[in-house]
């Protein structure tokens, strides 16, 4: 039973808009070049994950979803810290943070 | 360099202002017991200020000006969240993203002074195509799954909100009661990517990291040189 798709916001909403974000995300990983785009793609998908968790939180009345969603964020922000110190080593030592050009441990 | 800071502080400003209306908007939602039209338009809002600035982000050939788009993406999650009823979390994605994590990344763009890069890797095409195709079918088959749920008023929120959902007060019982490990391990985790990035990036450890990173940087550089050969193959 489809309603109308502009009357109201209802949960299905928000899934399709994170399902949505969470593909652009997967695109960018796989059709950017730079390791910076990649990480802020990977950021964009995380934040698809968590708008999801909270969806589902409100539609269900559950707190836990808000803790987990928190939960994601640290570790968001952790992973960027990592992720971000790789690229300033890789990024002195070969002068380019292609992710088409970092070929050493398929070798 | 100087528009950067002024770009963020009137996007969060913009942000702030836009929030509190979504508050509102949501209290008058809960109190009457069904959503209101100004939940409807916020929503549509935010979801193509969110769409739009994902798809700049990764269209971008300037790296800054992917940022900046993925700032306003994320600025309009922190409504969304709102909409959601999830007020802290809102306010905890507008600082520690499009305050810290975007800063960090605009902080290395700027360290490592980067041209322009090629907008596409077309290398591995035929790889790319199929995980492409994987994501088409994953996406066609949660889009059915929700499409057959509906978008009907009938099939919106359940209702019976309570006033304090979402609170600071009710997240802090959850982490601190049922969720006390994952809170906890996750300031381990927090400590140990400090630790980490710390040793990461620092340039300066006498003798050791230099001559690692000449030796990283040949294996490194030979490894490039094999796969230019196989490529000439």
């Amino acid at each position: 039973m489809n309603g109308s798709l502009f009357a109201t916001v209802s949960p299905s909403h928000f899934l399709i808009l994170a399902a949505l974000l969470f593909a652009i995300g997967v695109i960018g990983v796989l059709m950017r070049r730079s390791v910076l785009i990649v990480l802020m793609s990977i950021e964009l998908m995380m934040n698809a994950a968590n708008l999801t968790i909270l969806a589902f939180a409100r539609q269900w009345h559950d707190i836990n979803g808000h803790a987990l969603a928190m939960l994601v964020i640290a570790v968001a922000a952790a992973e960027a810290a990592i992720g971000l110190a790789i690229v300033v080593r890789v990024f002195r030592i070969l002068r380019h943070s292609e992710v088409d050009r970092l070929t050493a441990l398929k070798h | 360099m100087i528009g950067l800071p002024m770009l963020s502080g009137a996007a969060l400003a913009l942000t702030h202002t836009a929030i509190v209306a979504g508050a509102g908007a949501v209290g008058a939602a809960g109190a009457a017991g069904t959503a209101g039209i100004g939940e409807t338009v916020l929503f549509w809002l935010f979801a193509l200020i969110a769409v739009g600035g994902a798809l700049g982000m990764i269209t971008r050939r300037n790296v800054v000006a992917a940022v900046m788009c993925l700032v306003a993406t994320i600025v309009a999650l922190a409504g969304l969240y709102v909409l959601l009823l999830a007020q802290f979390l809102a306010v905890i994605q507008v600082i520690v993203y499009a305050g810290a994590i975007m800063v960090l990344f605009v902080f290395v763009i700027m360290m490592l002074n980067k041209e322009d890069d090629a907008p596409w890797a077309l290398r591995g095409l035929l790889i790319k195509v199929l995980a492409g195709g994987g994501l088409a079918y994953l996406m066609a088959r949660v889009g059915s799954v929700v499409w057959d749920a509906g978008f009907s008023p009938e099939r919106a929120w359940n209702p019976g909100q309570a006033e304090t959902f979402g609170s600071i007060g009710q997240v802090g019982q959850a982490l601190f009661t049922d969720y006390l490990f994952p809170f906890e391990a996750v300031s381990l985790v927090l400590l140990v990517a400090v630790v980490g990035a710390l040793v990461l990036a620092n340039p300066r450890r006498p003798g050791v990291a230099a001559a690692a990173d000449s030796g990283a940087a040949a294996r490194i550089e030979v490894g490039e040189a094999g796969t230019a050969q196989e490529g000439g193959q």
